[in-house]
């Protein structure tokens, strides 16, 4: 029989990433014990509260090109397979077990592909973001007539790994029917579609009364009566818009005296997508080519907590997400569940999570004057705001609501667990 | 018709075929190759009717192979080569035809190319306890668990950037993942029976000047690599065992030293070769054994044909076209008792079959066949019958030919 708890090993390139914030609601909702193998750690303000309490992080080293920055696009799938080893080699050493389940997500770079050589019975769910393809999506739209040979290239083989994972009798689980709808025909009816939700305690506070009350973001006070606009990403690259942001920004604050304009995130472009600017800090260019209007009013805030994104997004009279069609955005979710009023550029992945007019605004991706019109109309009618940012809320509780989102996944890992398990698991 | 083959090396899978669609039905067939094969060569009727362009390779592989974590980036390094060459070259046609594994590289021609592409489906490497994992009997090296999780990738590419694909064999077909089998269908490319065909035994002269005369008995051993994965040291057993219940019989091998598949070098001790270590470990009488190399298929049809019984003691693996030859020419063939074998052979009646690890059902097979010989006859003649029905060039390439015109008009299967 498997354990009572379950035993969860979980694997990604960094901690807390993506499955950090699952293993936490595993641990400490279903009593989980959880190893989490990484390499990277991020902020210890970022790691979820039950770390170092059922929730053990373990580092793997990794060798060969992995330790390099950077390495020509050829390497990509090598640069895996090294953090593959790399987890592998810490499995072997330490041998953590019995191992129930197995979540995993490789995000390009190492992944549960070694795993069974270690637990060979043990059930592996992987989650897979994004499939390339050489000329769609993405940043490859507007690359369109500049795309690098090279660079498509890249994008046609970077499905490498994803496809070695998908063929690794795992259970593919991804968080929209976009996502899925980018893998091939062959491997789509495997996938587990769920998102896995947004903890929205994080997000509950007064109720919104437009720019009337005293407000303070990451320690700055907004003047009463003030507008918020806000844009989140990791950092501000091309790929979620920034440029967009900045134009739209720089119309509002002509036009309006009262808004204020919040930027979270910061750092150079880490993703490869951007081929222009990878390595880059692609928000001081988009600054330069594009000065901000009135730079008391346009606050770049940088890398900042949790916390804080969830203080702008609850106090926020208006989020804009002009993010490139892409895996929508975890900005974008909480700020749903903040009730806050949302302004998205239209893509796939955006209409299945937003109801233009309902629970957000959609406008169209190649009509900036539409998108600074529909904003301006926004931040002019509070009663609309209020009612699309109630919608959203709404739909975040019945769609996105942690609890709700990886209750299913819970009772899949359960499912998993038993229906594979026979004798211990652990070691060869 | 025209169309285009890619492959690594020419003639590989695609000359011969190429050399009978365009003799038999006046196909232009064009290639895009990396070199030539120094064994067997082009035959000139191949370079005078096939027209051949070479890729340059750059950077040139390392002798020996790439380490496993490079394979992929190697790959597409010569996929970026073999897409520059296509543009250089402007080889626009009907229909292209492609080895999708490592050996030939069509990731980045699919945007290039208007016409069908066609995948040769040669194999995909399951992740344990077969071909590269199958021997457990020898030490088990230290990539086995990691080798096979990584190395399809290549081929999972091809396959994503193909229209359609063709495996041999239904074993070869079936070692792909479930999924793309109906992507995938079954045509064999045909075994030459006017080359491999049964003839009078005669005097065998082996390359060292021996001769073979009639009162000798001759067992063969043919592979591309005298190595594990197709069971040379096993066939050293059951040789030494044969050797020492009869002293008329000589062991033919035909195959290089070099280790093809799989990790030999990891637990021959520093040998040169597999080959040495086999024969060593097992003590096997040297002076019994005729080893030829790697040999043209005109010398590989006249030892076969000379041959008393063939052994094929492989794992589950690509069959060896040496086996399909060794029975085209009328031979008794002992085989492994594993499915790419028993696809061919129906046991005691085309061929003779034994697990592949019980080298005395080998020894005691192959001592009856050799004791008496005109009982085992009637295998022999029905094997090559079977050959010539199901699998030679007359059998195969109409249906290939069909095959073709059929997905590049882009006509469903059952049309």
């Amino acid at each position: 029989m498997a354990q009572d708890p379950l035993c969860l090993l979980c694997v990604e390139p960094r901690f807390p990433g993506r499955l950090g914030a699952v293993a936490d609601w595993l641990v400490r909702t279903r009593g989980y014990r959880c190893w989490f193998y990484c390499n990277g750690v991020g902020p210890r303000d970022h790691w979820p509260p039950s770390t170092g309490r059922g929730l053990e992080v373990v580092r793997f080293e990794v060798g060969g090109v992995a330790r390099e920055r950077s390495v020509p696009w050829t390497r990509s799938l090598e640069r895996g397979l090294c953090y593959a080893y790399g987890a592998w080699e810490v499995l072997e050493a330490r041998r953590p077990g019995p191992i129930d389940v197995v979540l995993g997500r490789s995000h390009g770079l190492g992944s549960t592909l070694f795993v069974p050589a270690f637990a060979p019975r043990a059930p592996i769910v992987n989650l897979f973001d994004y499939y390339y393809l050489p000329r769609s999506y993405d940043l490859a739209d507007d690359l369109a007539h500049r795309l690098p040979p090279d660079y498509v290239r890249w994008r046609q083989s970077a499905n490498a790994m994803d496809l070695l994972d998908l063929e690794n009798g795992v259970l593919p689980w991804t968080t929209s029917e976009w996502q899925r709808g980018l893998f091939p025909p062959e491997y789509r009816d495997d996938f587990f579609v769920q998102h896995d939700g947004v903890d929205l305690r994080r997000f509950r506070g007064e109720p919104r009364r437009a720019g009337s009350r005293s407000r303070a973001i990451a320690g700055r006070s907004v003047p009463e009566g003030a507008l918020v606009v806000s844009f989140i990403a990791p950092e501000p690259d091309r790929l979620r818009g920034f440029d967009r942001f900045l134009s739209l920004s720089n119309r509002l604050i002509r036009e309006r005296a009262d808004v204020i304009c919040v930027v979270l995130g910061g750092g150079p472009v880490r993703r490869g997508l951007d081929v222009e600017h990878f390595g880059a800090d692609f928000g001081t260019l988009a600054l330069r080519d594009d000065p901000p209007a009135d730079p008391a009013r346009l606050w770049m805030l940088g890398a900042v907590s949790p916390e804080t994104v969830a203080e702008l997004l609850r106090t926020t009279d208006l989020h804009v997400y002009p993010s490139r069609p892409f895996v929508p955005s975890r900005s974008l979710f909480e700020a749903m569940a903040a009730g806050a009023p949302v302004l998205a550029w239209d893509a796939e992945p955006v209409r299945e999570v937003l109801d233009d007019g309902r629970t957000g605004r959609i406008t169209p991706a190649d009509d900036p004057e539409r998108a600074a019109l529909l904003a301006l109309d926004l931040l002019a009618d509070a009663d609309t705001r209020q009612a699309i940012g109630e919608g959203a809320a709404a739909v975040s509780r019945e769609r996105f609501d942690r609890d709700r989102c990886l209750s299913r996944l819970a009772g899949l890992l359960d499912d998993l667990a038993k229906r594979s398990y026979s004798p211990a698991i652990g070691g060869r | 018709m025209d169309v285009l083959f890619i492959h690594q090396a020419f003639p590989a899978q695609f000359g011969r075929l190429a050399l009978e669609l365009a003799r038999r039905y006046g196909w232009r067939c064009r290639f895009l190759v990396e070199s030539l094969s120094a064994c067997p060569t082009p035959s000139r009727s191949m370079l005078e009717t096939l027209e051949i362009h070479q890729v340059p390779v750059d950077p040139p592989r390392p002798r020996g192979g790439l380490p496993w974590p490079q394979v992929f980036g190697g790959w597409l390094e010569q996929c970026s080569s073999y897409r520059s060459a296509f543009d250089r070259l402007g080889l626009r046609s009907d229909l292209v035809v492609a080895h999708g594994g490592q050996g030939a590289p069509i990731a980045f021609l699919r945007e290039a190319v208007s016409a069908p592409i066609v995948n040769y489906c040669e194999y995909y490497f399951p992740t344990r306890f077969a071909d590269l994992t199958y021997r457990v009997d020898l030490p088990p090296a230290e990539v086995a668990p990691f080798y096979p999780r990584c190395i399809n990738a290549p081929t999972l590419i091809a396959l994503q950037n193909a229209d359609a694909g063709y495996s041999p064999t239904r074993f070869q077909r079936d070692s792909f993942p479930e999924r793309y089998h109906p992507k995938i269908e079954v045509h064999f490319d045909g075994i030459d029976t006017e080359l491999y065909r049964p003839q009078p035994a005669g005097e065998l002269i082996l390359p060292d000047g021996r001769r073979i005369g009639p009162g000798e008995r001759v067992v063969t051993f043919v592979a591309r690599g005298l190595e594990s994965m197709r069971g040379f040291d096993l066939f050293v057993a059951v040789a030494s065992r044969i050797a020492r219940e009869r002293s008329d019989v000589v062991f033919v091998c035909a195959g290089s030293e070099i280790t093809y598949y799989g990790w030999d070098n990891h637990h021959t001790g520093g040998a040169s070769s597999f080959r040495s270590w086999a024969m060593e470990r097992l003590d096997a009488p040297a002076d019994r054994f005729a080893f030829l190399g790697h040999i043209e298929p005109e010398a590989l049809a006249a030892v076969l044909s000379r041959s008393d019984l063939h052994l094929f003691p492989t794992v589950p693996f690509v069959p060896s076209w040496s086996f399909f030859n060794a029975m085209a020419c009328a031979r008794v063939v002992i085989g492994a008792e594993v499915a790419p074998v028993l696809e061919v052979i129906d046991p005691g009646r085309t061929g003779l079959v034994a697990p592949l690890f019980d080298t005395d059902r080998w020894a005691e097979l192959a001592l009856e066949v050799l004791a008496r010989p005109s009982e085992f006859e009637p295998i022999g003649r029905a094997a090559a019958d079977l050959i010539r029905e199901r699998y030679s060039l007359d059998a195969c390439v109409p249906d290939l030919r069909d095959y073709f015109e059929r997905v590049a008009s882009g006509r469903p299967p059952d049309s």
